[in-house]
């Protein structure tokens, strides 16, 4: 049973980031702009939110609030981070893959660049601790306390929050109606009057902020708040695009495809903990590879019937109705 | 001085390199239908963009009830109250119909949908003006009618009086044709004012009120129906006389070259099978024809005969041999030839030179490669050969990139080079699709050629008038099944109807069914 | 490519320059170089403001003051530029290269330290074993392409992740390739490094020759044979390419089996080249770092316009500004900055040509204005008012 508790407590913070950035690809790309820059939102949005704990952490703050606020800088990091996306993609009608790509190259060099010259290190280290031992009564239930409410961050909760925000903007609203117009059919969006470029623009930036917040997510859950320009968020921006088709561009969906990989992966970071897992003997390096032969596996099965925006992709041409 | 409710006054549009309209001018009077006639190409669609506001003019000025107005984007349009039913439906296939309704006018507080309020409007319409719909069905689950009638309540919905329908007969069978021409006569005679455009001729006279005339961007002038004919309006449109039908000697048929048994495909979109248990032969010497409503699987039936998709059961054979899981390369090297539905998706490489798409599907011959390097004279001479020959018309010959053809003249390539093959049998999808007068007739007559050189055509068509004019013999497709087989000398244009829309059905077939 | 200009036999016409494709694309890989290196010089400015310039200097300059080095370096991303630009062509985008570069450089190793061949045949074995090794990494996205429906960029992605950890754990896993106490791999006998081609102060090698030949013999497979007509027309348009009898899901895998193997032998070359101290080859440090080679590779091929004789030429240029980045560490800036500028230079990349055409519609109006003789062009005019209708059919589907 503890090594169940174990596992929950500890896939929580990892399925977070996984679940906001997949929700940020999926209003990407429900607009009709494929995000390959996740990765590169992720990490830009983390690097600042990081550097501002960085500077903040000696203040006396309590953790919670620097939390609170660094996730606002990191939310506010991706979206601008993310207007390099709509601009090139939508605005200059670029080739959205190769776009991504250079955004994803670009944030690495400058985390290392500055922490090379002004930290002497390859990232940024905060000692900031986010940890929550145990909720004050939450804890106490039987169970579930122990499970949901102890050894935990707040960012779970936050999370799970921007997840019902997700699943209402997608189906309770005129915007994501719109939003979803634009990525399936443009040329019909456009004929009733809606602006298909504001919208993917829109689209993009609500994935900037999800991204950057779940680049942020990343450091607190998973690197302790640390952010390292070599090793970045480890191809969590693919891993969350690899969720997102999992999850078929439904929030809900995506938000039990993100349990599952997360589920994988802190299964194979805890093998040293689980007695039979331990006794295989099987070399860790193994056990990492897990989460990225998992995606291929998923996709293998999956890919064959699924059903991506249609207009995906293409950049919308106004003369061409 | 008459009242009119719309006024488009020396209106210029140019695109890059071409004046799509060139000052024309267009008055609609209130509850009047005005059709608007001219060929694929002769701006119609331009002229209407503009008043809907998908596009601006450079020159010239629209007027409602006599004030100048801007319109500037289509929900300018939708202010001044006009609405238009595209030719492509603007439809997003997995919205329900009430979601593509309410797109753009979304009925909301503070952002938050209020479909309840809207479905009821809905509701409320459909049965004023009998356009039966499920609000809550997904648009790629219903007919092509069907979506139609969503397009004309996504206008009723916005209360507009001024409607535009942009070529609304063009997808539909002969009885669904006689409706929407109910629908907007009844529209007419409530006060809403209605632009019919289109280019067949029987429909403005049976219609319409009066009639502008477009050819090439310049507008031919407007004439009232009753004092015209269909001559007069065809010789305003093309500029000469038309002659309505094809010529062609008698049937000389010989073996069969075709051969069809009990074909069955599965469809990709839905669970039932696309194509069910079709047999039929094509013989040398004959045009058959496949008619029927799009959509009722004619795409998937061709995708299967030429080798494009999977067979679930069924056999095919071509000149004796079963070419059922045959390559495609196979196919083509017994003698099929190919003329996709989809020029652009299928009949070209855009973005390679005319001469490297007229040997597409011959680069490999020994005529045109020496161990894997090409001959790039040979590919040349050839090239030049068949431009010479089918009169393909492009600015550097064969140097020129595909995609800067016209439509007319990227058709007579692929025409050119399917032909040329001398295939033993041409399979031809609306070949005509999208053309001008002078470009149809000239491929009608080379598919009436490869008939009289006793090769076989299997020509698929939505095209009515191409059906009746261009066939020996007639299969209609309903659902998947061949559901009827006409004689194009006997039968009438109603009767083909009822058997495409599903309303009537051979006995002979059903006793084929039987007997499986 | 450039055909247009030998068709015109005028002796200068630039309205035909400015319209070929070839100058297009010159102008826009220049446009993005400018841009890249003007917010790398905005980077520095801000940085260390008072040795920008001379940094500066380094990065654009320093290059030619070690041409055998910027060569030396070019190797390894000629050749995964080559294997992106190959894929794209053929409408493959390979981001996966790092990880079959990777793969290459381990099955070179593996050969090197592990079997034991007379002579020269050492060294050209353990090339060509780098070769499959890259292939092998670039089959299996191509396999998920053709049969799966799985998008090549998603599997490439995950496959440098899973390559890089299976080659950090082999190498690791062996005690004659890996020196624990440095954390990198032994050096290589030097039968198996490949032979220097005897320029003084610098090891480059028979690698940069063998690299520059494969891509001129990409350039004819691609220009003048049937099977480069086959794959681009892949690329172009794959559903006509299906129609003409072509065999779609083959030419995918067989693509990304070449990409493969191209970047298989980037790493090859990589890392069989001796290295500065006499005796010693390039060794590989097991870091659990995506090899930045792939990524370089994609810089290298879209500022080469995927073209093969173009990424020759853009591998010695990035090579140039990295050999520079190097120097620039001399006034205190560290060599990320290279980074930094060629991503914002793919950036650009990407939508260059537009703002390229607009530049050579500039030209244009300038000089073209007075010609209105020009028969071609009302020619199109006329065809161009059925195509729009055209177009409006397809636009609408």
């Amino acid at each position: 049973m503890d090594t169940v508790y174990y596992l929950i407590q500890n896939m929580l913070p990892v399925a977070m980031p996984l679940l906001l950035v997949a929700l940020g690809g999926m209003f990407s790309e429900i607009g009709g702009i494929v995000n390959i820059a996740l990765e590169g939102i992720m990490l830009f949005g983390a690097f600042f939110a990081t550097l501002f704990v960085y500077f903040v952490q000696d203040l006396g703050l309590s953790p919670q609030t620097v939390l609170l606020l660094g996730m606002l800088i990191a939310a506010a990091a991706g979206l601008i981070y993310s207007l390099l996306l709509s601009f090139a993609a939508v605005t200059m009608k670029a080739d959205q893959v190769i776009t991504g790509t250079s955004l994803n190259m670009l944030i690495p060099a400058v985390i290392l660049l500055v922490s090379k010259m002004f930290f002497m290190s390859d990232g940024i280290t905060t000692n900031m601790n986010f940890y929550i031992k145990e909720f004050p009564v939450l804890g106490k239930i039987p169970i579930l306390g122990k499970m949901f409410f102890q050894r935990t961050y707040l960012t779970v909760f936050i999370s799970l929050v921007f997840l019902i925000i997700a699943i209402i903007i997608f189906y309770k609203t005129k915007f994501g109606l719109r939003l979803r117009a634009c990525g399936e059919h443009p040329q019909a969006a456009d004929s009733v009057g809606i602006n298909v470029t504001k919208m993917r623009y829109l689209g993009t930036s609500l994935s900037g902020i999800f991204g950057g917040i779940g680049g942020f997510f990343y450091c607190v859950g998973v690197m302790d708040g640390n952010v390292n320009g070599h090793t970045g968020v480890a191809g969590f921006g693919f891993l969350a695009l690899a969720v997102m088709i999992f999850g078929q561009w439904k929030p809900i969906k995506i938000f039990f495809a993100s349990l599952f990989f997360a589920f994988l992966r802190t299964l194979a970071y805890s093998v040293s903990l689980i007695p039979f897992l331990y006794n295989l003997g099987i070399n860790q390096n193994y056990y990492k590879m897990m989460p990225y032969l998992a995606t291929m596996i998923v996709l293998a099965f999956t890919s064959k019937k699924s059903r991506a925006p249609k207009a995906e992709g293409v950049p919308y041409d106004k003369a061409q109705r | 001085m008459e009242n009119y409710i719309i006024e488009m006054l020396n209106i210029t549009k140019k695109f890059p390199g071409i004046i799509a309209n060139d000052n024309i001018t267009l008055k609609l009077k209130k509850g009047e239908i005005h059709a608007l006639l001219g060929e694929n190409g002769a701006g119609k669609s331009t002229l209407m963009s503009v008043l809907f506001g998908l596009y601006q003019a450079e020159e010239g000025e629209i007027r409602k009830n006599g004030q100048v107005v801007k319109i500037n984007n289509p929900n300018d349009a939708n202010e001044l109250g006009i609405g238009m039913v595209h030719q492509h439906f603007k439809l997003v296939e997995i919205f329900t119909v009430l979601e593509n309704i309410i797109l753009g006018v979304e009925p909301n507080t503070a952002g938050f949908l209020k479909k309840k309020e809207a479905r009821e409007k809905v509701i409320n319409l459909s049965e004023k003006y009998g356009l039966r719909v499920d609000p809550d069905e997904l648009i790629e689950d219903i007919t092509v009618g069907m979506q139609q009638r969503v397009e004309i309540l996504k206008m009723l919905y916005r209360d507009n009086e001024i409607l535009i329908f942009d070529e609304p007969t063009a997808v539909l069978t002969p009885q669904e044709i006689k409706e929407i021409l109910q629908i907007m006569r009844d529209f007419a005679e409530e006060g809403k004012s209605i632009l019919f455009i289109t280019h067949k001729l029987n429909e403005i006279m049976e219609v319409a009120d009066r009639c502008t005339v477009l050819r090439k961007g310049k507008c031919m002038g407007t004439v009232n129906i009753n004092e015209t004919s269909k001559e007069e309006l065809s010789r305003m449109m093309v500029g000469r006389n038309i002659t309505f039908s094809v010529h062609k000697d008698e049937v000389k048929t010989g073996d069969v070259t075709l051969s069809v048994k009990n074909l069955t495909v599965a469809s990709k979109t839905h669970k039932n099978n696309a194509v069910k248990n079709v047999s039929f032969d094509v013989r040398g010497g004959e045009i058959l024809c496949i008619a029927g409503i799009d959509g009722n699987g004619q795409t998937e039936f061709v995708n299967a005969l030429t080798g494009l998709d999977k067979v679930s059961s069924g056999a095919i054979k071509l000149c004796g041999e079963d070419i059922t899981k045959s390559s495609i390369r196979r196919r083509s090297i017994l003698g099929m030839s190919h003329i996709p539905e989809d020029r652009h998706k299928y009949g070209l490489v855009l973005d390679y030179k005319l001469g490297q798409n007229l040997v597409l599907q011959r680069y490999w011959q020994k005529d045109f490669q020496k161990s894997g390097f090409i001959k790039f004279d040979a590919v040349r001479e050839y090239a030049e050969k068949l431009i010479d020959e089918f009169d393909i018309r492009s600015s550097q010959g064969p140097d020129t990139i595909a995609r800067s053809m016209s439509g007319g003249n990227q058709q007579k390539a692929i025409v050119a080079r399917e032909i040329d093959k001398e295939p033993e049998l041409l399979v031809a999808v609306q070949p005509t699709r999208g053309l001008d007068v002078g470009a149809i007739e000239y491929v009608h007559k080379q598919l009436v050629a490869r008939r009289d050189a006793g090769k076989a055509v299997l020509l698929v068509s939505l095209e009515l008038d191409e059906v009746m004019d261009v066939s020996d013999r007639i299969l209609v497709m309903y659902e998947g099944e061949i559901v009827g087989e006409l004689d194009p000398k006997i039968a009438t244009v109603e009767e083909l109807g009822l058997y495409m829309s599903g309303a009537k059905r051979d006995v002979v077939k059903e006793i084929n069914d039987g007997g499986k | 490519m450039g055909e247009n200009n030998q068709v015109v036999k005028n002796k200068f016409n630039l309205k035909r320059i400015t319209h070929s494709k070839g100058f297009s694309s010159l102008t826009s890989a220049l446009i993005a170089i400018l841009l890249g290196l003007l917010f790398g010089l905005i980077v520095m400015i801000f940085a260390k403001p008072d040795s920008a310039w001379a940094g500066f200097k380094f990065i654009v300059l320093g290059g030619f003051k070690r041409i055998g080095d910027v060569f030396y370096f070019a190797t390894p991303i000629l050749m995964t530029g080559l294997s992106v630009g190959f894929a794209y062509k053929i409408g493959l985008f390979n981001i996966g290269a790092s990880g079959q570069y990777t793969m290459g450089m381990f099955f070179a190793l593996y050969v090197g330290f592990m079997f034991d061949l007379p002579g020269n045949s050492h060294w050209i074995v353990a090339v060509l074993a780098g070769m499959l090794g890259g292939m092998l990494w670039g089959f299996i996205p191509g396999f998920f392409k053709a049969f799966l429906n799985v998008n090549e960029v998603i599997t490439s992605i995950m496959f440098n992740y899973i390559g890089m950890y299976l080659v950090d754990m082999w190498v690791q896993g062996s005690s004659v390739m890996y020196v624990a106490t440095k954390t990198r791999t032994n050096y290589l006998p030097t039968d198996v490094q490949i032979p220097s081609l005897g320029i003084k102060g610098s090891n480059v090698n028979y690698g940069i020759v063998l690299a520059i030949a494969i891509g001129i013999i990409l350039y004819i497979v691609l220009e003048k044979t049937t099977f480069g007509y086959e794959l681009k027309a892949t690329g172009y348009n794959k559903f006509a390419s299906e129609y003409a009898g072509m065999k779609g899901k083959r030419n995918t895998i067989i693509t990304m089996l070449i990409a493969g193997g191209l970047a298989g032998l980037g790493g090859a070359f990589a890392i069989l080249a001796p290295s500065g101290i006499a005796g010693s080859s390039m060794t590989y440090e097991p870091i659990n770092i995506i090899a930045p080679a792939g990524f370089n590779g994609i810089a290298v091929a879209l500022l080469g316009n995927s073209h093969p004789i173009g990424t020759i030429f853009s591998s010695i240029f990035i090579s140039h500004i990295q050999r520079g980045g190097t120097l620039a560490s001399l006034v205190g800036f560290k060599p990320e900055i290279i980074d930094v500028v060629i991503s914002v230079i793919i950036y650009f990349s990407a939508f260059a040509a537009i703002v390229s055409t607009a530049f050579g519609g500039i030209i244009k109006k300038f000089v073209g204005k007075k010609k209105i003789d020009d028969n071609s062009k009302h020619n199109i005019n006329e065809d161009s008012l059925v195509e729009k209708s055209d177009n409006n059919i397809k636009g609408a589907e």
